[in-house]
Parts: C-alpha cells; sequence; structure tokens
C-alpha cells in the first residue's frame, strides 16, 4: 500500500490522541483517590464535620482533575483539528 | 509476500504472545505472596506460639494470589501447544493481542492478592480468636480481586479461540492488538486497588473483629467500583473484536483503533489505584469508627466517583476513535 | 473446545424484523424462577409464632437484608426498596449456582440477563430519585459542578449500567470458561471439581451480593 505523509500526520494524531488521554488518566485517577482515602481518614476522625470535609475533598479533586482535563482538550484536538 | 509465510508469522506470534503472557504474568503473583511471606515472618516473631496458624493461612492465601498466574501459564500453554491449523495472518494478531492481555492483565491482581493475604497473618497475631473471621475476609477479599484477571482470561481466550479469517487484515490486526492492550492494562490499576481495599479491611477485622459484616459490605462496595475502569476496558474490547471493519489500504484507522485500545488501557490504571486508595481509606476507618459508616461509605462513594471520571474521558476518546474517526 | 459460545437460538420474523430469542437462556432463567417460587412457598407455608425451619431460613435471610437496606437508604425508605433487593439478590444468587448442577447452565452467562437487571436498578434508581427530590433538583445534579460537564455526568451515569452487568457476566462466564478449558487440558479428574466449588459456590454468591449491594447503593444515593 503506498503510505503518504500525511497519512501518517493523521496515523499519528490519532495514536497520540490515544496515548495521550490513557497516560493523562493516570495521574488524576491516583491523586483523587489519594485524596478520597484522606478525607475517609478524616470523617473518621471527626465525623462531625462531614459536610465542610466533603465540600473540601471536591474541590480538591476538581483542581486535581486539571491535568485530565487538559489531556482531554489535547487528544480532542489531536483527533479533530490536526 | 505475506501468502506463504503467514504460518511462520501466526507461530512467531503464539511463542511471542506466550512468553509474553507468562513473563508479565509472573511478576505480580511474585510480588504479592513475596509480601504476603514478609508480613508472616513478621507476624510470627510477634507471636511465635502461633506459627503453625500462621503458616497454614499464609499458604491459603498465597495459594489465592498464584490464581492470576496460574491463568497467565494456562494461557501460555495453550499459546504454545494449541493447534494452529492453517492460519491467516489475521491469527498472528489474536495470538499476540491474547498473550498482551494476560500478561499485563495477571499483574495487578497478582500483587493485590497478596495485601489481605499479609494483613491476615499479621491479624491473626493480634487476635487469634478471630482466625476464623480473618480467614472467611481474607478469601472474599482476595478473590474479588481476582476479577481483573478473570476479564482479562475471558478476552485472551476469545483472541485465541475465535475465527477471524473472513476479516480483512488491514485495520482489524490493529483492533485485535488494541483488544488485547485494552483489558490487559485496564486490569492492571483495578486488581492492584482492589488488594490495597481488601489488606486493610482484614487489618480492620484482626483491629474490631465484631465490625466484620460492615466492613466486608464496604470492602466489596469499594471494590467492585475500583473494578469499573477494568470493565471500561473490557467493554473496549468486546467492542474491538465484535465490530465488523470495513477493509482498508490507509494505516490511520488501524492506528485509531490501536490508539483506542490503549487510551482506556492507560487511562484505567490511575482510576483504578485511585479508587482502590479510597476504599482502603474507608475500609479502614469503618473498623475505627462505626457509627459514622453511613458517612464513610457515601464519601467513598463520591470520591470514587470523582476519580474515575478520567476513565470516562478515556472511554470517550476511546469510542470517539473507534466510531467517529 | 468447539461449543464455547455456542447457543441455540430462535429466530422469528415479525414484520420485517428480526426478534431473536436464546432459548437456553429462557428456559434456565424460567427454572430459577420455578425454583424460586418453590422457595418462597416452602417458607411461607404454615406460618407460626413457633417457626419451623424453613420458616427460620427465610426470616433469617429477609431480616438480614432489610438490615443493609436501612443502613443505605434509611428507615423512611426501608419497606419500598427492601423486597426489590431480596428478590435482585435470590435471583442472581440463584442463577449463578444453577452452573453447579450438570446439564443447567447459569442464565448470568449471557449478557442480556445481567444488562436488563442492570436497566431495570437503573431505571429504578433514577425513578425514585425524582419521586425523592423532585425533576429540578434531580436534573440539576447534571450540572456539577460547572454546566458544560453536562454530557460527561450523563455519560458517566450511564456508565454505571455498563459497570454493575458486565461485573456479573465478565466473572460467570470466565469462571465456566476456565472450568471448560481445565476440564479439557487435565481429563476432567482432579482440579476441576475444585474450581466448580470455587468459581461456582463463592464467587457466585460474592457477585451476587455485589450486584445487590451496588444496586442498593445506586438507588441510596439517589434518595438522599
Amino acid at each position: 500500500m503506498a503510505i503518504e505523509g500525511a497519512d501518517i500526520v493523521k496515523a499519528a494524531a490519532f495514536l497520540g490522541a490515544g496515548i495521550s488521554m490513557g497516560l493523562g488518566a493516570i495521574g488524576p485517577g491516583v491523586g483523587e483517590g489519594m485524596t478520597a482515602a484522606k478525607a475517609c481518614e478524616a470523617i473518621g476522625k471527626n465525623p462531625a464535620e462531614a459536610g465542610l470535609l466533603t465540600r473540601t475533598m471536591l474541590v480538591g479533586q476538581a483542581v486535581a482533575e486539571s491535568t485530565g482535563i487538559y489531556s482531554l482538550v489535547i487528544a480532542l484536538l489531536l483527533l479533530f483539528v490536526v | 509476500m505475506m501468502e506463504f509465510d503467514a504460518q511462520a508469522w501466526v507461530g512467531v506470534a503464539a511463542f511471542v504472545g506466550g512468553g509474553i503472557a507468562i513473563g508479565f504474568g509472573a511478576i505480580g503473583a511474585a510480588i504479592g505472596e513475596g509480601y504476603t511471606a514478609a508480613v508472616a515472618n513478621l507476624a510470627v516473631s510477634r507471636n511465635p506460639k502461633l506459627s503453625g496458624e500462621i503458616f497454614k493461612n499464609m499458604l491459603v492465601g498465597q495459594a489465592v494470589a498464584e490464581s492470576a498466574s496460574i491463568f497467565a501459564l494456562v494461557v501460555a500453554i495453550l499459546l504454545l501447544f494449541m493447534d494452529r491449523g492453517n492460519a491467516t495472518m489475521l491469527k498472528a494478531a489474536a495470538l499476540l493481542g491474547a498473550g498482551l492481555s494476560m500478561g499485563f492483565g495477571a499483574i495487578g491482581s497478582g500483587i493485590g492478592a497478596g495485601f489481605p493475604a499479609g494483613q491476615a497473618c499479621l491479624g491473626l497475631s493480634r487476635q487469634p480468636a478471630a482466625a476464623t473471621r480473618l480467614t472467611t475476609n481474607m478469601l472474599i477479599g482476595s478473590a474479588v480481586c481476582q476479577t481483573p484477571a478473570i476479564f482479562s482470561l475471558v478476552v485472551a481466550f476469545i483472541l485465541l479461540f475465535m475465527d477471524f479469517s473472513a476479516a480483512p487484515f488491514n485495520p482489524t490486526w490493529a483492533a485485535l492488538i488494541g483488544a488485547g492492550l485494552s483489558t490487559g492494562l485496564a486490569a492492571i490499576g483495578s486488581g492492584f486497588g482492589g488488594g490495597m481495599a481488601a489488606g486493610s479491611s482484614c487489618e480492620g477485622v484482626a483491629r474490631q473483629p465484631e465490625t466484620i459484616g460492615n466492613v466486608t459490605t464496604i470492602m466489596l462496595v469499594g471494590q467492585a467500583v475500583a473494578q469499573t475502569p477494568a470493565i471500561f476496558g473490557l467493554l473496549v474490547s468486546f467492542i474491538l473484536i465484535f465490530k465488523v471493519f470495513p477493509e482498508t489500504t490507509q494505516i490511520q484507522t488501524a492506528m485509531a483503533l490501536l490508539g483506542a485500545g490503549l487510551c482506556t488501557g492507560f487511562g484505567g490504571i490511575g482510576p483504578g489505584l485511585g479508587n482502590g486508595m479510597a476504599a482502603e481509606g474507608a475500609v479502614r476507618w469503618v473498623a475505627r469508627n462505626l457509627p459514622s459508616a453511613a458517612d464513610l461509605m457515601r464519601i467513598m462513594l463520591v470520591g470514587q466517583a470523582v476519580s474515575q471520571s478520567t476513565a470516562i474521558y478515556a472511554l470517550v476518546v476511546s469510542l470517539v476513535l473507534i466510531f467517529v474517526v | 473446545m468447539g461449543d464455547l459460545g455456542r447457543i441455540h437460538q430462535l429466530i422469528i420474523s415479525v414484520g420485517g424484523q428480526k426478534l431473536t430469542f436464546n432459548l437456553e437462556v429462557i428456559l434456565m432463567t424460567w427454572i430459577v424462577i420455578a425454583v424460586l417460587l418453590i422457595f418462597g412457598v416452602m417458607m411461607t407455608r404454615q406460618r407460626g409464632v413457633l417457626p419451623h425451619s424453613m420458616q427460620v431460613l427465610g426470616e433469617l435471610f429477609v431480616g438480614q437484608f432489610y438490615q443493609l437496606t436501612e443502613d443505605a437508604v434509611g428507615k423512611e425508605y426501608v419497606e419500598k426498596y427492601a423486597p426489590l433487593i431480596c428478590s435482585v439478590f435470590m435471583f442472581v444468587v440463584f442463577s449463578n449456582l444453577l452452573g453447579i448442577f450438570p446439564h443447567l447452565e447459569e442464565p448470568t452467562k449471557d449478557l442480556n440477563t445481567p444488562l436488563s437487571l442492570g436497566i431495570m436498578g437503573f431505571v429504578i434508581a433514577h425513578y425514585a430519585g425524582i419521586r425523592s427530590k423532585g425533576f429540578k433538583a434531580y436534573a440539576k445534579e447534571y450540572f456539577q459542578p460547572v454546566f458544560f460537564m453536562m454530557p460527561l455526568n450523563v455519560i458517566g451515569e450511564l456508565a454505571k449500567i455498563i459497570s454493575i452487568s458486565f461485573r456479573l457476566f465478565g466473572n460467570i462466564m470466565g469462571g465456566s470458561i476456565i472450568i471448560l478449558v481445565v476440564s479439557y487440558l487435565c481429563y476432567s479428574i482432579v482440579l476441576p471439581p475444585f474450581l466448580l466449588a470455587f468459581f461456582g459456590i463463592f464467587v457466585g454468591t460474592v457477585q451476587a451480593f455485589v450486584f445487590t449491594m451496588l444496586t442498593l447503593v445506586y438507588i441510596s444515593i439517589q434518595v438522599k
């Protein structure tokens, strides 16, 4: 089969999109899990503050999520724009 | 060019796949059993009178932890010795995919199943009266840990025995290798994470044996949620295996399918581990603070759901790669 | 090994559409339903203050699941959801255990059964959510934390159906494949009975419990 330059660029973009989102999902997943584990610990120690702790956990996770969102954006750019 | 040496390539793929299956598949069980043995030694040094009980418990736990690599061994033996018949080039991709799926898929479950076994040994030395409850909890926890390895086994067997001779070679080869990678890689995090939850539940039962009902329930729910990334991997594998892709000469379709497999596969590692950590924290504190079990369950599920979102992004990108481009 | 994945299908064409029935799965599901009905009749027959053995078994079982449901959804919803949770567990556990009898197969080995149970739980959970919170508050949750996350939240909810049903399907299917392959490799002498005990009884029961607990958890997330 005759493979042209544009083909290879497109193919690399697709493969890159997959790898970008795949590897990009590892960090936030682990980090948010750590946050949730510590939040559980905190609630176990001080159940009265459950509402406050849940809010704090969610804000922290939302920040940790941002790198995952960057990966998603890059993956979608590679899929549809490049 | 492909016609006359297809047979040789299928042989090469079978042998390489078999090597990958048992080579990678042995990593997990070895680490997990080593951990169990190390902690069992610690337990014996704390309470030498119970060495017989602890030894028995260690062996039972290691036997369960071993099962993931036994699955890998079965797949490797089948790859080496099964009748390859008059196979096409596509079979080579399928066999390589089967080896990748089982090899990577056994890592997480093998390591994970070591944690409950080790913690149960340590718990025995602390709380000999709770021996039966500890063993039950350990068996349930480490059996659920095996689920991601079982998913990899299902994918590996489908790839081994399904007949792909009618499918076109070009995009399908990437789909089959991608299918193997998707379940195999995604199973690493889920198996490991499920093991962390099971380990801390054994520790909790040893600390407060009367909390076993709540601890086992929250452990099972936590482990089940931690397996969701592996299930996404299984779903993508099934789509890649059973969807019929039209023949094409372009390389980009093939790369999109391979990318889809890699995306869900790698994307499942982090959320699986993270969900396991969340479950570990919740289980540990349910055992210490039983009255707030409902609160802990809720926050564990909320935290896991957020940590799962990146696996869902990876699933979305994979589905776009398969169906849209 | 050739019968891996082979099923008998009945295909009826109705007005140009082809309806496919997996005969074995339907038959096995009917067997499970019949067994459940027999158990139900035996447990509730001749009820008295001084219970007979079957009644004790039934009361223990129902009491356990009422307690679990109360822990999850709170006192006000127990009466409403505990019967559902009990019957889901009984159906799934009997389905998973059916495979240990010769010539019978688990209905949960076919993806259709877990998928329909999963969809049922999903619909009930969301209906319960709308009923208890009102439609506005229910719909508002999809726009958390920011409104453009709506599509991803919807996919996340739909992914729950996939995860709950594929988990059951994969475990039961994987167990039966392992038993088949190991019996084929070692001529059914030593290992298969132990494997059958492990995958058929132990994993089958644990997975049925996991399925039931997740259905309960999905309901409890929605009603709270």
